[in-house]
């Protein structure tokens, strides 16, 4: 089969831009991904664009996807607009290595875009909840933050762990967060600050919340022949893996547990031909802290319950065995719905290739976990440096 | 024929307020001879209420709900005002279609009015009165309660309806509410308003055949009106004191009387009279004469000695008085369409069994969420009780937008995962927890599921079951 390669990626930075649209802060992103790629490469090479977003807000429900490429001059591509709520993106990315490995494409620009902070809070609300499973979960009176705490509030009951095990993630991500210019957040903040802020919904706290975020992201997606042509270091996407899972957490076998997000991991690390942990680092989805505890142990990087020591020993900072969420994660970086899973391939890209705001030593293997609402649709894609495949 | 109260099921909202906190923040008191009364929480109205009395009153009689074959509702709070709720209450229930319904809303008068056609209507009959007026919160507001009755009618009863009168005179202005207006009102004359009462009402109890009485349930606004207008009788201040219960649950309206008889047919013995004579301002007033006690009923003194008392800011809250409803930025839609076909999950937990594997789907509709397998499931009532899997608080600012409302009103409410055990079989439905400080909900928690208001999506109310701690 054809490898996929990540030839250049970029983000706009993320953050509240109420003065930009969504298409002038994809303008950004594309510009910045176009910029990374070694080579010169004529944007007229791009054959074909996947792009998400969960609605930007319900400005353009309809098309913001040829609106987008339209804008940025890429003039009759064939643009398809991917809804996965916050893992738009994530299956963008999975649509584009399909178009390549394929055959029906050579160069794929992936991406998202999303607009947030310029609505009502009575709007971000109506938007935010839209995702969730409407007729019962939504009915009940909660919107994410609400599911994701009662996931928390099973955690903490089922497990030894603690709201200081949530803040934890809240500081090793803030932390990060601080060191990237892109971050919407990027201040640092003490355990204390995290565990002592105002409840959102019980047990998660303000800091156990990712922000609501404008941003874009974009990422280049080329077959081997054209990475070869125009990449000095590329990055191969060895694992696309991606499945659903019930909309409503209430649907599901766990409450601790995103199924779709240990289906998916196990499906990217069969093709890469990879054991969970085989990776030097990884980008989870962390909208709020529970997830990211959560995805510790969906992605098999630990056993059930073991979360809190990985975050209590530091084996997830940057200087630990496998550092999580160099970027700042969606907690600092920030969330711009559609944007977040192609943003998490700006960390890998950036990381595989050594140029990581915190970066890792010696990363040649990364991994992407995107979640679409409360796990209703997750991707797993794992990033190597270098040529390989193909030609190896 | 022996036709007449089988049994009966009371709902008295778990919030109450001393009327003495009311007086002391007015500086005046305008809750004569009551002493506490009854308000309903923010996702409580007269449907719920009336719910809540008529799965009380069921379960003291081996009748089932699809046996019903009447089904009548008294009101003066409806929550729309055009509209039949007793086919929402019989829905909800588990009644059968052929159910034939009434709603009555004009006066208090329609809760002994409904009455009177359930026990001349055929077979099982329910009548409800369910009520919870407002008024002008420096006035009439002050002695103004909550409550719901029902009464199951049948043959072979241990109450049987003696006689019934009825007497009409044109008195205007005594209890009214404009059209379009929330607050109930009066001219507040006040002789011409004892006089239009008291003339009626003994007007009524002269037409009477019916033995030496022992209780009597009088039209009662508040605590000192049935005890004059029962001076104008041959009634003993005793038999109308087990016939009132205005002075520890307010003005009820259409409800009040009702549960006063309530509370007397309780007390009464098997060879005692008891009469419920009630006014309908406008000029109306109806009588009905039993004889016989009732061991079917609840405790009236009990449920009224009980609840939770509030302060006077959180009863201006609850009651809707100092928050206007408005949704703002548009709630979440369920389409009406939508909504009708998954009343039965919302009601009375109907939950899908798999032919498959056994295994529960809830709501009952697509694939088994165990095995995934697409087969037509059986449909199967899930048990009332459940245990708290999963909970959290949402604050204020945390709710979704169609919340806000209940939220400005109730504060804070906690949202948990209830897990329903049936047939072996388990299956978690996501629920809104009520009657309960919502902090102090914990995983591992037992509740059970009730019905109550969820929101309202494009000015129709709707209903469903949430979770209230065990």
């Amino acid at each position: 089969m054809r490898e996929a390669y990540v030839i250049g990626a970029g983000q706009s930075p993320f953050g509240s831009y109420p003065e930009e649209t969504y298409r002038s802060l994809f303008e950004t992103a594309y510009e910045r991904a176009l910029d990374s790629v070694d080579g010169d490469l004529s944007p007229d090479r791009i054959d074909e664009a996947f792009l998400g977003t969960l609605g930007v807000g319900g400005r353009q429900i309809g098309l913001s996807g040829p609106a987008v490429t339209e804008h940025v001059g890429l003039h009759g591509v064939p643009t398809t607009r991917v809804e996965n709520a916050c893992a738009a993106s994530g299956y963008a990315l999975r649509n584009a290595v399909s178009a390549v490995k394929s055959g029906m494409a050579d160069l794929v620009l992936a991406g998202g875009y999303e607009v947030m902070t310029d609505t009502s809070a009575d709007q971000t609300k109506w938007w935010l909840g839209v995702s969730g499973e409407t007729e019962w979960e939504r009915l009940s009176g909660t919107t994410f933050a609400g599911v994701y705490a009662q996931m928390a509030s099973a955690y903490l009951n089922e497990y030894d762990a603690t709201p200081d095990d949530l803040s934890r993630v809240a500081v090793k991500n803030h932390a990060n967060g601080a060191e990237n210019p892109n971050a919407h957040l990027g201040f640092t903040c003490s355990l204390e600050d995290a565990t002592a802020a105002p409840a959102v919904a019980d047990p998660l706290t303000l800091y156990h919340c990712c922000p609501t975020t404008d941003g874009a992201s974009a990422a280049l997606v080329a077959s081997e022949e054209v990475a070869r042509e125009l990449s000095d270091v590329p990055v191969r996407i060895t694992g696309s893996g991606a499945a659903s899972g019930a909309v409503g957490l209430f649907q599901r076998d766990s409450l601790t547990s995103i199924p779709a997000t240990v289906t998916a991991a196990e499906r990217a690390y069969e093709q890469a031909g990879i054991e969970a942990g085989d990776v030097d680092f990884a980008e989870v989805h962390d909208c709020f802290a529970i997830a990211e505890l959560l995805a510790y142990e969906d992605l098999g990087l630990c056993e059930r319950g073991e979360a809190p020591r990985l975050l209590r020993e530091g084996v997830t900072d940057p200087d630990g065995d496998l550092p999580v969420n160099t970027s700042g994660g969606l907690k600092s970086k920030g969330h711009p719905i559609g944007a977040t899973g192609t943003g998490q391939v700006v960390e890998a890209f950036e990381q595989l290739r050594g140029h990581g705001h915190v970066q890792v030593d010696g990363a040649e293997r990364g991994l992407t976990h995107n979640v679409g609402g409360s796990g209703g649709g997750v991707t797993v894609h794992i990033f190597e440096r270098g040529f390989g495949g193909e030609s190896a | 024929m022996t036709r007449g109260i089988a049994a009966a099921g009371v709902h008295v909202p778990r919030f109450r307020i001393e009327a003495s906190t009311i007086s002391e923040a007015w500086g005046v008191d305008h809750a004569s001879g009551i002493e506490r009364k009854a308000l309903p929480a923010a996702d409580e109205d007269t449907v719920t209420m009336a719910i809540s009395a008529a799965i009380d009153a069921l379960a003291r009689t081996d009748v089932s709900p699809e046996a019903l074959d009447f089904v009548g509702l008294a009101t003066t709070t409806p929550p729309l005002a055009e509209e039949e709720f007793a086919p929402r209450v019989v829905r909800a229930l588990g009644g059968a279609s052929g159910t034939r319904t009434t709603t009555a809303t004009a006066s208090p008068l329609a809760g002994v009015d409904v009455l009177e056609r359930a026990i001349e209507a055929d077979g099982p009959a329910l009548a409800i009165a369910a009520d919870a007026p407002t008024g002008d919160p420096a006035e009439a507001d002050h002695r103004l309660g909550a409550a719901a009755v029902a009464f199951l009618v049948d043959d072979d009863a241990p109450v049987t309806l003696v006689d019934s009168a009825a007497h009409a005179d044109e008195y205007p202005g005594v209890r009214y509410r404009e059209r379009g207006a929330e607050a109930v009102d009066a001219l507040g004359v006040t002789t011409y308003e004892r006089d239009a009462v008291g003339e009626s009402i003994a007007a009524v109890l002269e037409t009477l055949t019916a033995d030496e009485l022992v209780g009597a349930a009088l039209h009662q606004p508040n605590g000192g009106l049935p005890y004059r207008v029962g001076g104008r009788t041959d009634l003993t201040n005793d038999a109308i004191e087990r016939g009132t219960v205005v002075d520890r649950v307010g003005d009820a309206g259409a409800a009040t009387v009702p549960l006063g008889l309530c509370a007397a047919l309780a007390a009464a013995d098997a060879d005692d009279a008891t009469v419920a004579i009630d006014f309908g301002g406008g000029g109306a007033a109806i009588g009905l004469a039993f004889a016989g006690g009732l061991d079917n009923a609840p405790a009236v003194d009990e449920r009224l000695s009980g609840g939770e008392t509030v302060s006077y800011v959180r009863y201006l809250r609850e009651r809707g008085y100092v928050v206007d409803g408005e949704v703002a930025g548009g709630g979440a839609h369920v389409s009406l369409p939508s909504w009708s076909r998954s009343l039965d999950g919302r009601y009375r937990l109907v939950a899908g069994q798999c032919p498959s594997c056994g295994g529960l789907t809830f709501p009952a509709e697509g694939a088994c969420g165990v095995c995934h397998d697409r087969g037509s499931f059986e449909r199967v009532e899930l048990p009332r009780n459940g245990v708290v899997d999963a909970v959290t608080v949402i604050g204020q600012g945390g709710a979704p937008p169609e919340f806000v409302p209940q939220q400005e009103r109730d504060g804070p409410y906690a949202v948990g995962i209830v897990r329903f055990t049936c047939n072996s079989e388990e299956v978690t439905i996501p629920m809104q927890l009520t009657d309960c400080d919502p902090e102090t909900v914990a995983v591992g928690d037992e509740v059970r599921a009730t019905i109550r208001r969820v929101y309202a999506d494009e000015g129709i109310p709707r209903y469903g079951s949430k979770a209230a701690p065990i």
